[in-house]
């Protein structure tokens, strides 16, 4: 070897600086199948600089969305970065009524998503680290005795990648790999926290439905988790189904009585039942309660309504709140 | 006097921005959402307060960097409290995937030398 050839090779090492990644057939989980084609997702071929919007076309189409790359570019597109930030491709596919399910950095999850029916959208760094080349592609599928993954990618339907350069440009990449979930889906790897966090993320879009269906899930899935009953809770608020509300929110607290949260909204429903000794409760409770600090501020506002309301008759009755 | 006048105008119209906000705040503030609660529980307070300050920042860059006025609110309104302080923070400097790139001189020779030699793709067709 010249000793130039060589200070090439010793800078492509140093440039790319990641460690050669095992051949696919060594890193598949023991139950996951040799090969695997979602041959049935679509495919958007993109323009210019859009990858994103194709990507996540892809996605949304394949999760039963009606939905054309070009309706996303104002939805997803940064003209001055030449390209879409990951967060609005999460943004946008909650716009579309459909949950954006962002995976942990282990190829392993990609696979469970394949094998579940759902194409993975990644981002790819098919640079260097030092001199990036960003683009999103979707995984359909891989075969491991050939070694190779399975793409959607830029205006090529069907392209075959490398494993190992598919693992490198996806690690370079930052890892990030998301899937699109209909309402009320769960993927078999879901852990309830970062399931509900992804829900909460549709009730902060406005999602109300989508919302509402992914709490219900999560409460069949995991019934002991007061988060999932917090919003459900608020989701049956939204609705103005204030018995729902009612009953969720008791049962969040009765699961956790530290629930501040919890406790501040059935203050607030209370409040405008008309019951101001059993909210003022709720609300010192909440006050006292271990994430009470963090909701400081929401508890204090409740609190100077009820302070400001008068006395009216509960219409809620006779019914029995949670000590 | 005459700009006695106009200090009072100014003090009359500060007045009114000021108490329609306080009016806002309380009704917006009563149900504490979902993702707050989970800030709240990841001990983030924080988030919560910082995101009408992000919201205000993100605003400005999306249209800074050349998004339609139009299409801004709704990309904001798809975003949790969490995730609008992450953009506030990152729009500059998060990838944002697109093929484009940026090179010049001497690194564009060394970048074709990996090509050729099969570290990067990162003049393919994809």
């Amino acid at each position: 070897m010249t000793r130039s050839a060589a200070a090439v090779a010793a800078l492509a090492l140093a440039l790319t600086g990641c460690a050669a990644s095992p051949p696919l057939a060594d890193g598949l989980p023991a139950t996951a199948p040799g090969t695997i084609e979602l041959a049935q997702t679509p495919f958007f071929p993109q323009e210019q600089y859009q990858c994103g919007p194709a990507a996540l076309a892809t996605l949304l189409v394949a999760s039963g969305v009606t939905v054309e790359p070009a309706d996303l570019t104002p939805e997803a597109y940064l003209p001055a970065r030449k390209g879409s930030l990951s967060l609005e491709l999460i943004a946008a596919t909650r716009r579309h009524g459909r949950m954006p399910w962002v995976l942990s950095t282990t190829a392993d999850e990609m696979v469970s998503e394949l094998e579940s029916g759902r194409p993975v959208l990644i981002l790819q760094n098919l640079g260097l680290p030092q001199i990036p080349r960003w683009h999103y592609a979707v995984f359909v599928g891989y075969d491991a005795g050939r070694n190779v993954a399975i793409l959607r990618s830029g205006d090529r339907e069907r392209l075959e990648m490398k494993w190992q350069r598919f693992a490198g440009a996806w690690h370079r990449g930052g890892r990030f790999a998301m899937t699109v979930l209909r309402p009320g889906e769960i993927p078999p790897t879901a852990e309830p926290a970062r399931f509900i966090e992804a829900a909460a993320g549709l009730e902060a879009a406005g999602q109300r439905r989508a919302a509402a269906a992914a709490y219900d899930a999560a409460i069949a899935r995991w019934p002991e988790q007061p988060l999932a009953w917090l919003g459900r809770g608020n989701s049956a608020y939204a609705e103005g189904d204030r018995e729902g509300a009612a009953d969720a929110w008791s049962r969040a607290i009765l699961l956790d009585p530290g629930d501040a949260a919890a406790r501040n909204n059935l203050a607030e429903l209370l409040l405008e039942a008309g019951c101001l000794d059993e909210s003022r409760r709720q609300l010192e409770r909440a006050a006292a309660a271990p994430g009470g600090d963090a909701l400081a501020a929401a508890i204090a506002d409740t609190r100077a309504k009820v302070d400001a309301a008068t006395a009216t008759a509960c219409r809620f009755g006779e019914r029995i709140w949670p000590d | 006097m005459h700009s006695d006048r106009f200090r009072r105008s100014c003090v009359a119209l500060l007045s009114v921005a000021l108490v329609s906000m306080g009016a806002q705040l309380p009704a917006a503030a009563s149900v504490v959402t979902t993702s707050e609660a989970v800030a709240a529980r990841q001990g983030d307070g924080r988030a919560v307060v910082d995101a009408a300050l992000a919201r205000a920042d993100v605003q400005a860059k999306l249209a800074e960097m050349g998004v339609d006025r139009a299409a801004i609110e709704g990309r904001l309104a798809a975003l949790s409290p969490e995730e609008m302080r992450t953009l506030a923070d990152q729009i500059e400097s998060a990838p944002a995937g697109g093929d484009f790139l940026a090179v010049v001189g001497v690194v564009f020779v060394v970048l074709i030398i990996l090509e050729l030699v099969g570290v990067i793709d990162i003049f393919k067709k994809t």
